[in-house]
């Protein structure tokens, strides 16, 4: 579950990075840049499976609703903070703080429901932390997932 | 993603359209399903399967495609993704589970994003085949 407190995680040197352009059509690139990166890393499989959806989700709500479908470019890095691991989402969209959505209601019956929402959701359900802030450069939204064993920080 | 269509009856020889999804259903495919989704109601299809075995990857794009295919076969109009949701109002008089709309195979990945979201709740999940043509 979701935690928005505390530190966000410093991700070391090293971080893997990768830039596109703001295209629902490079999502399959970035899912894959983000499982090779993670299970390069050594990160669990399942772990990067999560992690690789809740990329996926963030994405496409910054390419959907941050720049709305027009022109941008979105930044991920994916890294390893001692025991987390870590994907840094950078664009230069306006303002877009997932976090602060409400969650969709799942009691209700389905056609009864808006559809949508449930993307932030996954996020949440997903990751172990998630951190958002808006800075100089635009939203910086950090997804964390806690799988590495202390002893193996290096 | 690839969408293959294909004829199919219930063992009653009620028609059933069976959508084999192949591929990754995320925000850049999720259209394409409700589309083709839409052809075949307009065309008169009241019955849909969608075989998942072959699908690697779904977002909540594709719980969205769900839901509006849902939406399709009960003559409801589904949102516009692009206009988004605010013309959206409650009908009445409906169901729990889809029974028009049946899964079949999802794998791993796919079972567990259907399975967080409460979807398992309004979509039945088979196995085989011919038990969920059975089940229609």
């Amino acid at each position: 579950m979701m935690s928005a407190m505390g530190d966000v995680p410093a991700l070391a040197g090293q971080a893997q990075r990768l830039e596109i352009q703001a295209d629902v059509g490079q999502l399959a690139a970035v899912r894959a840049f983000v499982r090779d990166g993670a299970a390069s890393l050594g990160a669990p499989p399942r772990a990067v499976g999560d992690l690789v959806q809740a990329v996926d989700e963030s994405v496409a709500n910054i390419i959907l609703h941050g720049y709305r479908a027009g022109p941008g470019q979105v930044i991920v890095e994916v890294g390893r903070a001692g025991p987390k691991l870590v994907v840094r989402l950078l664009d230069n969209a306006p303002a877009f703080d997932p976090t602060a959505l409400p969650a969709p209601d799942l009691s209700l019956p389905l056609l009864r429901r808006r559809p949508g929402g449930l993307g932030v959701f996954l996020v949440r359900e997903l990751t172990d932390e998630v951190h958002y802030r808006r800075t100089a450069q635009g939203n910086e939204l950090t997804l964390v997932k806690s799988c590495f064993d202390d002893e193996e920080e290096g | 993603m690839d969408i293959i269509v294909e004829n199919a009856a219930t063992p009653a020889g009620d028609p059933v359209a069976v959508l084999k999804l192949e591929g990754e259903l995320d925000a850049s495919s999720y259209v394409e399903l409700i589309e083709r989704a839409r052809e075949l109601t307009q065309a008169g299809a009241s019955r849909l399967l969608l075989d998942l075995s072959g699908l690697l990857y779904m977002g909540s794009a594709g719980l969205f495609a769900l839901h509006s295919v849902a939406m399709l076969l009960r003559g409801q109009a589904p949102p516009d993704p692009e206009l988004g949701y605010g013309a959206l109002h409650d009908a009445e008089d409906l169901d729990e589970t889809i029974s028009e709309l049946k899964l079949l195979n999802p794998q791993a990945q796919v079972d567990r994003v259907l399975e967080r979201t409460g979807m398992k709740r309004f979509f039945e999940v088979h196995t085989d085949r011919s038990t969920a043509l059975a089940a229609f």
